[in-house]
């Protein structure tokens, strides 16, 4: 996928080669790359809050490559946490010994990387729902795990995620208790997780979440399940880190 | 002729079985003492340290490179044939005034030894000493005195014995803080369609405050002119500047917008006679 320049209109995510300038049009947010001289680009991204940002790019050549891409919802308002906690809009209620499997909307942000020399460098990030985009605790003020929170809506398929807002991933819920369970929230460490991408939609590795006895403790197991696609995969914005993972509790 | 030389100071006597050649190879085994623990603390920073936390390895730097000066020490005292007992009963009763005179330091050395195992804070944490209005970045835990870097950048140097005697408040032990403001409101208004248009303010524009555990409100007195309401929002440890210092004027701001009255002190003065 490949935008030739200077008349693109933004509609996808992708690759975008810039020869003179580039316009790009998302939710609440503008960019616009424009050639400022021989083998030099300025980067202008601006939002509905008038916030700027203004980046000078020396290039090796006439053209700039650039690559637009959903990432993991990790960066706004700054990199704090590693882990999401996705509320359920509605709770999923698993009867003793049964299993499910959901699609749920999970937030993600936008970044734009520059390709040059077969690399990807990460140049900004950005979200188009910065109002939504809030930090929560799990857990107790004094040993609680600091997460990315937001309110997840169940939905039918991969192709229900809403452009630039949020992905899909589907959810494999699984009770091994005696007893029946509502699951109402799932946190989980995603920068485990892979986003993809094609045209507008964004989809993130899968989960599976476990409902089950680890001693006497009723624990929700969750790990993290790569997904078979032909979709584009993203590539990491953030540093890649080993996260650990928590052991959620049972309501 | 170089043993010729050596024999020649192996025949100076300084004092009792002390020569000049033995005060010489002493001398030697001092100097590479010195250059040996330097060079394996370089080691140890070079290689291990990065591996361990930054006051351990500091703690650890130190230990080592004092542990080889005192051995080299006994070396050189055993190489010498110098005895020091003598200079111990010697220095006895000296060593009695000498101790009334250095109990400050010596206090503090103990208590920095405490310090260092105790661990009540970390290098890099921000810390509160509210019983010496103290606040600011532990940088270092020393020998003899703990360095602060102050909120206003000014470094400031506190003896070990009256951090480690003092009340020790860590605001960055834990992932989240609380920050409170008060505000009051008229008597006249609703008090729920204030606390209501504030908590939207806050979701709004404060992209650091938590929305687990939610923003919490609590009627903290019917005063005088107003009803009180106290505000308490948490946020990540580390961003308390973009809310604490921000906190009123998003409150004062929802308020106006939506025509709540902040009222000024009054007084209703009643006439008994009309």
């Amino acid at each position: 996928m490949s935008a030739e320049t200077s008349e693109s209109k933004f509609s996808n995510y992708g690759l975008y080669t810039i020869g003179d300038n580039l316009e790009l049009s998302l939710p609440n947010t503008e960019i616009r790359i424009e050639q400022m001289g021989p083998n030099v680009f300025s980067y202008i991204r601006n939002n509905s809050e008038s916030d700027l940002v203004k980046k000078i790019i020396p290039v090796k050549s006439n053209e700039l490559t650039i690559e637009i891409s959903p990432i993991r919802p990790l960066n706004y308002p700054a990199k704090r946490t590693s882990y999401v906690y996705l509320e359920l809009e509605t709770p999923v209620f698993l009867s003793e010994n049964s299993a499910a499997t959901i699609f749920a909307r999970c937030p993600i942000e936008i970044g734009v990387f520059l390709i040059h020399d077969g690399h990807k460098d990460s140049l900004d990030c950005f979200t188009c729902d910065p109002t939504n985009s809030r930090f929560a605790l799990y857990g107790a003020p004094d040993s609680g795990t600091l997460c990315k929170y937001a309110q997840s809506e169940i939905v039918e398929s991969y192709e229900d995620s809403t452009p630039y807002i949020n992905a899909v991933l589907e959810i494999h819920l699984q009770n091994e208790l005696d007893d029946g369970r509502s699951i109402s929230k799932i946190i989980f460490p995603i920068s485990d997780n892979s986003v993809y991408y094609k045209n507008s939609k964004a989809i993130i590795d899968s989960i599976e979440a476990v409902l089950k006895k680890k001693l006497t403790l009723q624990i929700f197991d969750v790990s993290k399940k790569s997904i078979q696609t032909d979709w584009t995969l993203s590539p990491s914005y953030e540093r890649e880190l080993i996260v650990k993972r928590i052991d959620m509790g049972v309501d | 002729m170089v043993l010729d030389f050596l024999q020649g100071l192996s025949e100076i006597e300084i004092a009792g079985s002390l020569t000049l050649l033995s005060l010489l190879i002493g001398g030697i085994i001092m100097a590479v003492g010195i250059i040996l623990a330097k060079t394996v603390r370089l080691l140890f920073t070079k290689y291990y340290a990065p591996k361990l936390s930054q006051d351990t390895a500091k703690n650890f730097g130190k230990l080592i490179y004092f542990g080889i000066i005192i051995i080299s020490f006994l070396v050189f005292t055993s190489s010498t044939g110098v005895d020091l007992s003598g200079l111990l009963v010697a220095g006895g009763i000296f060593g009695i005034v000498i101790g009334f005179a250095t109990q400050s330091v010596v206090s503090n050395l103990i208590s920095g030894v405490f310090l260092m195992v105790e661990k009540p804070a970390r290098q890099g944490d921000s810390i509160e000493l509210p019983s010496l209005n103290i606040s600011g970045t532990l940088l270092d835990i020393g020998t003899f005195s703990v360095r602060i870097r102050l909120f206003d950048g000014t470094i400031i140097r506190v003896p070990n014995e009256s951090i480690f005697t003092s009340t020790i408040r860590s605001l960055t032990s834990t992932q989240v803080r609380r920050s409170e403001c008060l505000v009051g409101i008229a008597y006249k208004e609703d008090i729920d369609a204030a606390i209501s248009v504030i908590k939207k303010e806050i979701r709004k524009t404060m992209s650091f405050v938590l929305t687990l555990p939610k923003p919490e409100f609590r009627i903290k007195e019917l005063a005088d002119s107003s009803v009180n309401i106290e505000v308490l929002v948490w946020h990540p440890r580390e961003d308390w500047g973009e809310v604490s210092p921000k906190l009123l004027k998003v409150v004062k701001k929802a308020l106006d917008d939506n025509g709540i009255e902040i009222p000024f002190p009054q007084r209703v003065i009643w006439d008994a006679k009309k």
